[in-house]
């Protein structure tokens, strides 16, 4: 027979373990951290803990069972999400994890999503948080027409504000890579690749012969581009972090990318649960519950502050789990999910009137990742010395440039802002990809074309190269998350529903950058160079729910758009402010250029979060952080 | 927007859960703060050293991923190295290079056979922001009555610690060393260790 029962409350309750909540964990559990004072902190996530000997070592080698059974992902009959292009369609729900629906899944447990992803990173530039303001005086009176219906909006700080958080989040997960390319990082930069206080702690993965050969191309004339090691999170070295949590390195097992982003059995890939969680328990007064699904977040009728958590274990239990401040790190939708069903914060409600939408929470959603169908250009080089890698992993190898991102070139008369990092030569043998037919059946995924595929990646008698740049999305009053009005989940709740399309920014910028790209791969010497696939704005639509979604929850200057303040402390109006609950995420960058990853741009705002609930604990009365 | 109603009643859901067991505190390897604090300084200041040395102890094994508790810090080298890092931490010495000789705590355990294990070395002593560091020149091991061993010698591993590049004693040669002595739990702590570092366990 199901029970209630109320857990003993703690000082910090945090919502969901991946990578934000691992730093708040470790943040707030440590007297070290917080002169003398051990807060009790508590963490619940729905899904195990991983250990990745125990759970990894025997059964990541299963192409079939991960890359399509998605044995180790979040459960879809548990809870899934629906998705449509527009207000005016109706929205179904995401049932298997499939192509082209669903290709990269959801995170399960301790680690979150980052348990089984490509370690792909990259700092976000000063442009990146001032895309509005900086667009407006360089551009006046052109985002509008470049972004119907815009929503974009500037971060809340600038990007030398976050550079400290982002040097701790580096040490934190012991990124790889090599400043910006130069050797000695300018303070003033002109490669495009933000300036950095400090290199990564880790030196980046050897180089493939086709990112040498990029390397050296793009520095020469008529380019003169700047390019530096693809930055990864992905060890690529022994290192320890500034917890004392020691780390294994990659063994190059060439099961890691591929189709599904596979587990990792030395806990290389850095996360959560092998970089920050661990110290967190060695603290002692950290408490991990898994398996456990949060449903609801309590809140006082009077003063408006979130009281407890509540969750379901697996025996249909309910927990209450009270807190004195909770912080929110589950994943994408989910966290703006969470919000929804409990009544915390404003919903977002939409509107044809782009001026009279109102609400914060699901507005401003975007994709950070490429369309499926995006403008490809392609080439392929002969034999450039044979594959030195026929296996390897998902993030190392290649060779960046950051100067046709950005507002690293003139974008007058153009059509659209921002722009997309290049980058060629990844390991071949990064993932397994045998089961090449997950991804649409086609002359090259089967028979004699598969084979010689195949036999190609360990023979090696050409590279191909390929990219399917594109601009940033940027955020429209038309994108957004609610609640599904018909779907639910397990227990009854209604799904998240995901509204959105590709905005025109995206194609626009890629019919523009796929002529340098085009022009860069001729340089390299490759043949058969062409551009294919061109799209148009409109010709295609969404038709995923994609794996860095970014805003939808955002931080920001004004509490009209904007859930999360500075602090990434909630000051979204409602009655009763719920000053007591921080959140960070990809799903809380107020926006950005396509840089690889959303997540190490999320990365500085979960220390900073973590400043902030430190500053809150110490407030005499509930308000906002000053 | 009020909250909504909540689902009926609890329930059971019928979905496969993964029991996986959360270790316990003392199963999770970290380096303290002081230790790593210290280490971090020690790194730094022998960064250009021209002599051979590696960190040692149970700091080198910690951050290794070996779980043991380390007390303080040690480091090989030679004697001349011993000189050397004793002028690179002149800041931090509290007893100057000096031989010295000494008996382990620990028994060797041959042939199931206890024997007293003496070291000797050429050793200086620190107080780095108040960790212990204990710096061995020329470290040599007898077993017993038996001769004196040479002076160890060995090719360091390295260890990136916040980015500070780490010669630290090659986790073979110590588990090497502690079977020797019959200290097989040591040795196994560290085959636990290789194997979670290793590729389908080792």
């Amino acid at each position: 027979m199901p029970t209630t029962i109320t857990e003993t409350p703690a000082d910090v309750v945090i919502l969901g373990v991946g990578y934000m909540s691992g730093v708040i964990a470790a943040e707030l559990s440590d007297p070290l951290l917080n002169n003398g004072k051990a807060y009790s902190v508590v963490a619940i996530t729905k899904g195990p803990y991983w250990d990745y000997v125990n759970d990894f070592s025997t059964t990541k080698y299963d192409e079939w069972g991960v890359g399509l059974g998605r044995k180790y992902d979040s459960p879809l009959p548990l809870q899934s999400t629906t998705i449509r292009n527009t207000p005016y369609q109706f929205a179904l729900p995401v049932r298997r994890y499939t192509m082209p629906i669903q290709y990269h899944a959801l995170g399960h447990g301790v680690g979150g999503a980052a348990q089984h992803y490509g370690g792909t990173m990259g700092r976000q530039g000063p442009w990146g948080y001032q895309m509005l303001s900086q667009t407006n005086t360089r551009y006046p009176g052109t985002i509008d027409t470049i972004n119907p219906h815009n929503d974009l909006q500037d971060w809340p700080l600038q990007y030398y504000q976050y550079e400290p958080y982002y040097v701790q989040w580096e040490n934190a997960h012991g990124l790889c890579g090599n400043y910006n390319g130069s050797t000695d990082n300018p303070g003033s930069d002109s490669s495009g690749y933000p300036w950095m206080s400090q290199n990564y702690r880790l030196p980046p993965h050897p180089l493939t012969p086709a990112a040498q050969l990029f390397q050296s191309t793009v520095q020469s004339a008529p380019f003169n581009y700047h390019p530096f090691p693809h930055v990864n999170a992905l060890a690529s070295q022994p290192y320890v972090n500034q917890y004392g949590v020691p780390v294994n390195p990659c063994v190059y097992d060439g099961y890691c990318g591929g189709l599904c982003d596979y587990a990792c059995e030395t806990g290389a890939k850095a996360n959560a649960a092998y970089r920050t969680i661990p110290a967190a328990m060695k603290n002692g007064n950290f408490t991990l519950v898994v398996n456990s699904f949060i449903f609801r977040l309590d809140t006082d009728p009077t003063s408006g502050l979130v009281t407890a958590a509540r969750y379901y274990d697996p025996q249909g239990n309910v927990h209450i789990q009270q807190g004195k401040v909770f912080f929110n790190g589950m994943w994408g939708y989910n966290m703006i999910r969470i919000m929804l069903l409990s009544g915390v914060g404003a919903p977002y409600v939409w509107k044809s009137d782009p001026t009279m939408v109102s609400g914060t929470v699901g507005r401003g959603m975007t994709n950070g990742y490429s369309p499926y169908r995006g403008t490809n250009v392609s080439g392929t080089l002969s034999n450039i010395g044979g594959n030195a890698y026929p296996a390897g992993n998902a993030g190392g190898g290649s060779v960046d440039i950051y100067d046709l991102m950005d507002d690293n070139f003139d974008h007058k008369n153009l059509g659209f802002i921002g722009g997309s990092q290049i980058g060629v030569g990844g390991y071949p043998g990064g993932g397994p990809g045998n089961i090449t037919f997950a991804g649409g059946v086609s002359s090259a995924s089967m028979g004699g074309t598969f084979k010689a595929t195949q036999k190609d990646k360990y023979l090696q008698t050409k590279t191909v190269l390929s990219s399917t740049p594109f601009a940033p999305d940027l955020p429209t009053t038309d994108n957004y998350v609610d609640l599904d009005p018909h779907y639910t989940d397990i227990y009854g709740d209604p799904l998240a529903r995901l509204t959105y399309d590709w905005t025109p920014n995206m194609y626009v910028g890629a019919t523009y950058l796929a002529t340098k790209v085009k022009d860069i791969f001729t340089a390299m010497g490759a043949s058969n160079v062409t551009v294919s696939n061109t799209v148009l704005p409109g010709a295609v639509h969404n038709d995923w729910w994609g794996h860095h979604l970014r805003g939808g929850c955002r931080i920001g200057t004004d509490p009209t758009w904007s859930v999360w303040d500075k602090w990434n402390q909630c000051w979204s109006p409602t009655v009763k402010t719920p000053f007591n609950i921080f959140g960070a995420g990809e799903i809380t960058n107020t926006s950005g250029d396509t840089v690889p990853s959303g997540t190490h741009v999320a990365g500085p705002q979960s220390y900073r979060a973590a400043e902030g609930i430190k500053q809150y604990l110490g407030l005499m009365t509930p308000g906002l952080v000053p | 927007m009020p909250a909504l109603r909540l689902s009926d009643k609890p329930k059971p859901i019928d979905l496969p859960q993964i029991q996986s067991r959360i270790p316990k505190p003392e199963e999770l390897v970290v380096l303290s703060k002081p230790l790593l604090d210290a280490t971090i300084i020690i790194g730094r200041a022998l960064m250009d050293c021209k002599n051979k040395w590696a960190i040692g102890g149970d700091v080198a094994e910690v951050i290794s991923g070996v779980n043991v508790q380390p007390k303080h810090i040690a480091i090989l080298s030679t004697k001349d190295g011993c000189d050397e890092i004793a002028r690179k931490l002149a800041e931090y010495q509290v007893e100057p290079p000096r031989t010295v000789e000494r008996v382990l705590d620990r028994d060797a355990n041959v042939d199931l056979k206890l024997h007293k294990v003496r070291i000797k070395s050429y050793t200086s002593r620190f107080d780095v922001e108040g960790s212990l560091l204990d710096v061995h020149g020329n470290l040599q091991i007898k077993v017993g009555e038996w001769d004196w061993g040479d002076p160890l010698d060995f090719d360091p591993d390295y260890v990136y610690v916040l980015g500070v590049k780490m010669p630290i004693v090659p986790l073979k040669m110590k588990s090497e060393l502690y079977s020797g002595l019959g200290w097989t739990d040591r040795a196994i702590k560290i085959h636990e260790a290789v194997m979670r570092s290793r590729h389908m366990f080792g």
